[in-house]
This record gives C-alpha cells, structure tokens and sequence, in this order.
C-alpha cells in the first residue's frame, strides 16, 4: 500500500510545481524550463539550513520558498525583454548555472547531494515527525490545495486578466496602463517561490537534496505536464501531473516481464505516450477557460446567439441615453490640456520627427493630416511613451510627460487606439473592454499599479470584498461601454473571432473605458464598413461632447470635415500649417502635397 | 599558468569550439528556418553513432561506407520526424505549435534513447575512424582523430554557407527564414524547404554524432549534453546569422569553457560557459523582435489581411 500513497505524495508534489508553473506559462506567456532548478534553489536552502544549523521544518520551508522567490525575482529582470525563445535559452542558462554551482560547492554535497539529518516535522501543527509516505498525504493535500487557491486567485481574477493581456499583447497592454514590469516581476517571483516551496518538500520527502533530483530532464518533465494537462488551466495541471507521473507505475504494473527491459520499455511508451497525447489534444487535457459551470453557462447561452446576432445588426443605442461618463463640469482650467514642444526623433539618419509643436484645446477635437511617412504615427508613439523622444517636452495637464512610460502616461489620462485595433483576441469582448478600466489611487499601498480592486494584490488577498465589489463593478461599466458602442450582445465573444468592424468598435469601447481625458485616434473609421462609420463618429463627437479631449489621425477628408476643430498639416516630421479643415484645403501648395494634384 | 599549459588548453578549445560549432551550425539553420525548438537533435546525434558503429562492428563494413549510412540515418530521420510528426503538430497546435513541438519532441528522444537501448543494450561501443595516433607540436599534444574533427567540422560548415549563398535550394531557404510570409506569396513551398532544412541540419547533426562517438564513445545518452550545446551556440550565433557567424559562436565557447581552466578547477567550467551565456542575455542591448514590434506597431499587419 505504501507503494501508492507514494506514488499519490509525489503526484501531490509535481501538481505544485506544475500549478505555478502553469501561471508562469499559461497565464502571462513567459515560458521557463527552470522550474525544478527554482525548486533546487529551495531545497539545498532547506537541506543546508536544517543540517548545518539544525533549523526546524517550518522555518526551513519558509526560507527555501523565500530564497527561490528572490531568485525567480532576480531572474525576471532580464527576462523582461525577451521573446519567448530566448526566454527558453535564458532558463536553460539559469537551470544549468544553479546545477552546476550544487553539483560542484563541497559544502552541498557536490555531485551526491546532501542527506536529510532529521525528518519534516510539522510540530506546533498536529502530525509530527513524517516518517512513512502515508503520513505525508494529508500535509501534501493541504499544501497543494494552497497553491491551487492562491494561483487560482491570482490567475482567475483581475490580476490574471492583466496577466493574460500581457501574454497576447503586451504593447496593447501597457497602452492601456497596465503595469507590465510589475507584473511580470511579481509573477516571476511567486511562481518561482511555489518552486521553491516544492523543492523544499521534495528534499524532506526524499530526505535527500541531489543535482540529479532538480536536473533539467525534470524541469522538462513539469513543464510537460503544464502543458499537457492545458495551459490556463489549474486542474488541468493536476491532472498532467497525474498522468506523468501515473504513467510509469501504471506500465510496471501492466507490463510484466523482465524488470530491466521493463524499465525500458516503460520509458519508450511514456516518451510516445507524450507525441501522441500532445498531437491528439494540443490544448491540453483540460482547455484554458474549461470549467464545469463554464460548459453548463455555454450550453445555456445557444439558445441567445440569434439574439446576439440581432443585436449587431441594430443601430447602437441614441447617445443621448448613455450614462456613460458624466456630463463634463466645463474646464476652469487651463484650456491647452496638452503642450508639446521641440519634439525631436531620428531613426539613424531619418528625422521621423523634428522640433514637433502642438497643442491640444481641452474639449475639441484635433486632427493630424499629412501624407503617407509624414510620420502621424510616431508622433503618436512619441506622446504615449511607445517610442523614446530624443528631445522636447510633453506637457500632460501642466506635467511633463516625456520619459514616462506608456502605462504611467495612459495613467495620467493619455490614451491611443491602434490601427490595426490590437484587442487581445484570446479573451472575450467584455474582458477587453475591462482591461481598460481601472479604479485608481494613490495610496502608497497600491503601488505599483496604482489601482484598487482585484489588479491590487493586497485588496485580492486581504479585502477581498472590495476585490469583488471593484470587479462587480468594472464588469458593468464594461457592459455599459459595450452596450453604447451597440455590442453588449458578443460580450462574451472572443475578441478574435468577431468581424473587423467589431473589433474596432470593441477597442473602442476599451479606450472609453479608461476615462482619460487625452484620447489619441489612429485611423479611427479606416477599414470598416460605411454604415459603421457614422457609429464611430457620432462616437467621437459624442465623447468631445463629455468634455474628452481627442486628436485623430485620419486620412478621410470627410471625416476630418465632420469632427476636427483644429487641424494640423504635417510634412515631413514637422506640422507646416493648421487651422480649420476650410483654410487648409483652400492652400492649394497643400492640397497639392497631400492629394498629389490641385 | 605556463604557457604550454595554455597552448594545451588553447588546442582543446578549438577542438571542443568546432565541434560545438558544427552542432550550432545543424541546430541554427533548422531553429533559423523552421522555428521549431528540435530537442530530438539530440536522438539523431545518437541514432547515426549507433548506426555507424553497429555497421562498423556487427557488420563489418568499412568506414567510409559505415560513416555514409550513418548520416543517412540521421537525415531520413529528422525529415520523417518533421514531415510525420511536427508538421501535422504544427497544423493541429496553432499558436501553440512553439510548446507543443518541443513536448513531442522531447518524448521522442525519451522514447527513442531507450529504444536504442533496448535494441542495443546500455553498453558503450566504439568507432573507429582512422589510426588513432598522438601528435606532438610545439609542446602540445593531441591526436590524428582531433585533426580530423577540427577539419571535418570548418568543411562541413563552409559547405553549409556555400549551399545557403551560392545554389537555389539555399537562396530558396534564406528567403523562407528571412519573411515566411513573403516567400510564399512568391510561390516558395514551405513545406519543401522545411524538409530540405531538416535534412541538412540532421546530416551535420549525424556527423556530430559520429565524431563524438569516435573520440569518446558511443552511448544511449550521449546526445543530451550536446544537445544544449547546439542550442546554446545556435542563439548565440544568431538564428538568422551565416552558418560561419554561429560556427565562430561555438569556437568561441568551447575556448571559453576550455580556458576557464585556467582560473577555476574543472567541475566549474559549465558554470563559465552558462554564466557568460546569461551575462550576454542580461545585456543584449536590445531585442531585435520586440524593437521591430515597436516599429511597426501602428502600421498595417498582412497576416491580419489589411
């Protein structure tokens, strides 16, 4: 019987490995094959600190989860600009420099590892000295329980959802005002502490720390049952863990014959067990987003996508009746909102930008024209902190803004659309439409996103009221966001799968949603069918109107005619001329450069 | 430190560095191409010893004939493993397919490795190239293998960047790694390239293994180090560098990891290597994917078909 509860114990084990793991992976994209070697960091920190100073099991677990976190920590900072394939050759590179330093420091053992002296001892906890695999289950269970509740938390809330918006488009992301590097360090860090806290349960259980326990092939090993058990998905880690681990005692078990072949044997049909599995279910056993209430919700909803459809087709809903937004308190402030000075940006030997004014009147709507290359699109990059500028100054409401990054500027009331939408296709239209809303503060305890509700680790953990009532509460701003741009009814429709149109209208909805004040509008009405043009402009007129203060890019005279108040004429990296659409287009040296003929 | 001590770890430098360059060289062109992450690299460094040895002792055929079928072996099987499994992966996985292939991948070579041993039990064999005979220049000293080593690796990679600059099928292969996408719009078929790339890579790679097997010997798992190593020398080089470029990565590594020697004892000499591999991650000045993103993040995607 020992046989099996052994068995279960180190299924138990692998799960917290695989379950952080999955966060790392499966929910923010970072791809890592280190995993077992974060869990050799807290292990030998366990075996070291217990055998050489006597420390008791609590306060060695608590060490070697620390101690891995800190790695995993340090670990993110040049993991922060890597693509995912590098991101595999940095964690090889780390698996193999921590190996490699246990496998050769004297005082670890070197290459045989270190001993257990004494065995895990839960005291002041009931169950003592573990000494048997069965008296470990109950601890195990426990243990890994709290990694399911914490990573689920974090990963199915609004933390995740940032999360997984990094992992489909981190530039939309931060242009939206996430906080990327935080998030990322964070995950990095906790991902890499649960490592740790398995590794250190791994030494206890083996009574034995050895390089050969955290080697690569075990990195590989968590991974693949990360991966195979779905990605985005924490039971399905479990259940990856399960059946790698499983596997091999099942064939043994199976397959009778001479126990060296055996062995062999066993390890061919486990390395073909995975070609075949992963090619028969490449999204893993259980699918990101699966669950039980979610298949009952899904089955419910069929009957209303006739609905869905029809709501499509009819117009959105009379702006006059939004509620979005309140009606604007008429600026005493200055009426400039933005004052850009000089703003200078070579790419090697182009000037994409060169000594750029421009001012932007609260409450009215600018246009920047120009033809093809004039360089419209950088300055947009240069005033939301996509693009570095070389000189000048950005003046958002009185503060300068160069420098900053994106997402602190979209924080500062800033924000862009992009040409080509970037939604985060993976995830539902409401869920876009919420990445942009956010409930800021500047209390010192919501750095460093600066937010409260569910994207605030200590509201999600320690208020979790608040977290709900935040999360409540964005999702029926986001509906009402939704609703105005007259698409509440594919709420729950992956973004990538909805029509073109739709997307724009959705990534609009999401730049309302963020409330600045600045909204910057590339090519707001290209691409997109006619009867819908006149939606997003009414849109944008409708916004101007709450007192929004919007700059579009735009290549359609008409539109221009219908909505600007201001336009500026840009060449070349400079703005030749403004003033309204009527005086530019009578300049025929202007008409000439922008339509080519007079 | 004398200096005959250095020269001595100098020469074992080169001879490592070529071998690692010609491991990074079949490893980068597959992973420049193809993007897939081939960790099976490491089961075709094993099959084409095995293949040469088990022909040279058990059957009895001469060298030459033995070491041909060997790469033989090792290109019919990085091209079945492309065209009977990653491809239909690649097919099945999407977004995916990145993950998923170096999972399969890795069961294979777990699958694989002990099949070799079943077939041929965990016992090391041999290869016999050529007389083995000790060289004795200026002081240092190496064998008539090494020479053949060092040699057989700078052909075999100058043959690589002849085959990729100069004949149709590479100029084919440059265009396909280059922009996949552009390249099939000019009618490129993708397919054909990724086998002709997963041939050549496994060839160099079945060379590595034949090497390898000679100088020390031919066992179940003697591809998962090397296998790192490719890796390693295939990102360092570049993965859309000239296979000449990661063939100097790889030179480069291997006098790291064999002059480290000098200041460290030897059980820390993959920490060396591993730790200027994470020094040059930490300070690449820039990625160049995430810059060319910045550049074009505003302008209109093609494969969003605008």
């Amino acid at each position: 019987m020992d046989y099996w509860w052994d068995i279960l114990n180190l299924v138990l084990i692998f799960s917290i490995f695989a379950i952080s793991l999955n966060l790392l992976v499966g929910y923010s994209g970072q791809v890592s094959v280190a995993h077992a070697a974060f869990g050799a960091i807290g292990g030998y920190i366990a075996a070291y600190l217990s055998t050489k100073t006597g420390l008791d099991f609590w306060p060695a677990l608590a060490a070697g989860a620390f101690g891995a976190g800190l790695a995993g920590v340090l670990m993110s900072l040049p993991a922060l600009r890597l693509s995912p394939e590098y991101l595999v050759l940095l964690t090889i590179a780390v698996s193999s420099i921590v190996l490699a330093i246990v496998g050769a420091v004297g005082e670890l053992g070197g290459a045989y590892g270190m001993i257990a002296t004494r065995a895990a001892d839960l005291t002041p906890l009931p169950g003592g000295e573990l000494l048997f695999p069965r008296q470990w289950v109950v601890p195990l269970l426990a243990f890994t329980a709290l990694t399911y509740l914490i990573c689920r938390r974090m990963g199915e809330s609004a933390w995740g959802r940032v999360l997984r918006a990094i992992r489909d488009d981190e530039i939309a992301a931060r242009a939206l005002g996430c906080n990327v590097v935080a998030f990322k360090v964070v995950v990095f860090g906790v991902t890499s502490a649960f490592a740790g806290l398995a590794g250190v349960l791994l030494f206890y259980y083996n009574q034995i720390a050895s390089p050969s326990v955290y080697g690569l092939d075990v990195s590989l090993k968590i991974f693949a049952m990360t991966i195979f058990g779905g990605l985005g998905n924490f039971l399905g880690s479990i259940l990856g863990a399960a059946v790698l681990q499983l596997m091999q005692p099942m064939l043994e078990k199976i397959i009778q014959i001479d126990p060296g072949q055996a062995f062999l044997i066993q390890l061919v049909i486990y390395g073909l067990g995975l070609v075949v599995l992963v090619r028969v279910r490449p999204q893993g056993l259980l699918p990101e987003g699966f669950s039980l209430r979610g298949a009952i919700r899904s089955f419910k909803s069929n009957a209303a996508t006739e609905s869905a459809s029809h709501a499509i087709a009819v117009a959105a809903m009379p702006l006059q009746d939004a509620r979005c937004g309140a009606p604007a308190a008429l600026p005493q402030q200055s009426p400039v909102i933005l004052e850009v000075r000089g703003l200078s940006k070579r790419f090697g030997g182009i000037a994409a930008c060169r000594g750029l004014d421009l001012d932007l009147q609260r409450g009215k709507i600018a246009a920047l024209v120009g033809p093809n290359g004039a360089g419209k699109t950088t300055v947009f990059n240069l005033l939301t902190g996509a693009l570095r500028a070389d000189a000048g100054t950005i003046r958002l409401q009185g503060k300068e803004v160069r420098g900053l990054p994106p997402d602190v500027i979209a924080r500062n009331g800033m924000v862009r659309s992009f040409q080509n939408v970037r939604l985060f296709g993976r995830m539902t239209a409401v869920e876009n439409v919420m990445l942009g809303i956010r409930q800021l503060s500047g209390d010192w305890w919501c750095w460093p996103n600066g937010t409260r509700g569910g994207e605030n680790l200590a509201d999600l953990f320690l208020l979790p009221g608040v977290a709900t009532r935040v999360e409540r509460e964005t999702r029926e701003q986001a509906m009402e966001w939704l609703r105005l741009v007259g698409l509440a009814g594919v709420a729950d429709t992956r973004a990538g799968t909805l029509s073109f149109g739709q997307q724009k209208l959705v990534s609009f909805a999401r730049l309302l949603g963020t409330d600045a004040d600045v909204l910057l509008l590339d090519e707001p009405a290209s691409g997109i069918d006619s009867k819908w043009v006149d939606n997003i402009l009414g849109l944008v007129a409708f916004m101007r109107d709450r007192g929004k203060t919007i700059c579009i890019v735009e290549h359609s005279i008409h539109v221009v005619e219908r909505l600007a108040d201001t336009v500026f004429f840009m060449e070349l990296g400079r703005i030749t001329a403004r003033g309204t659409i009527g005086e530019l287009t009578s300049n025929p040296r202007l008409t000439e450069v922008y339509f080519g003929t007079v | 430190m004398s200096l005959e001590q250095v020269e001595q770890l100098a020469a074992a430098g080169i001879i490592n560095g070529s071998f690692y360059a010609l491991l990074g060289a079949g490893f980068g062109v597959i992973l420049g191409v193809t993007g897939r992450f081939h960790y099976a690299f490491a089961l075709t460094f094993t099959f084409a010893a095995y293949v040469t040895s088990v022909l040279e002792t058990d059957g009895h055929l001469p060298f030459p004939l033995s070491g041909l079928a060997g790469l033989i072996a090792a290109a019919a099987l990085g091209v079945a493993i492309e065209r009977w499994i990653y491809r239909p992966l690649a097919h099945a996985s999407g977004a995916l397919s990145l993950l998923t292939i170096f999972i399969s991948s890795l069961g294979l070579t777990i699958a694989g490795v002990n099949l070799i041993t079943l077939v041929w039990t965990a016992f090391s064999r041999s290869i016999t190239l050529i007389d083995v005979r000790p060289l004795h220049i200026e002081g240092v000293t190496f064998t008539t293998l090494d020479v053949l080593i060092v040699a057989t690796c700078w052909l075999l990679i100058a043959a690589l960047n002849a085959t990729l600059s100069f004949t149709d099928l590479g100029r084919s292969i440059r265009a396909a790694r280059g922009n996949p996408y552009l390249a099939r719009i000019m009618g490129l078929e993708p397919d054909a390239i990724y086998l002709a790339v997963f041939a050549i890579g496994s060839l160099l790679c079945g060379a590595a293994g034949i090497l390898d097997g000679a100088r020390y010997a031919v066992q179940p798992n003697m591809g998962i180090r090397p296998v790192v190593f490719a890796f390693v020398v295939a990102f360092l080089g570049g993965t859309q560098s000239r296979p000449l470029v990661v063939g100097l990565a790889g030179l480069l590594i291997g006098l790291i990891e064999s002059l480290s020697g000098l200041f460290v004892s030897p059980q820390w000499s993959s920490l060396v290597v591993f730790s200027v591999l994470f020094i040059y991650l930490v300070l690449r000045p820039l990625d160049l994917r995430a810059f060319r993103i910045q550049i074009l993040s505003a302008m209109p995607d093609p494969a969003r078909g605008e």
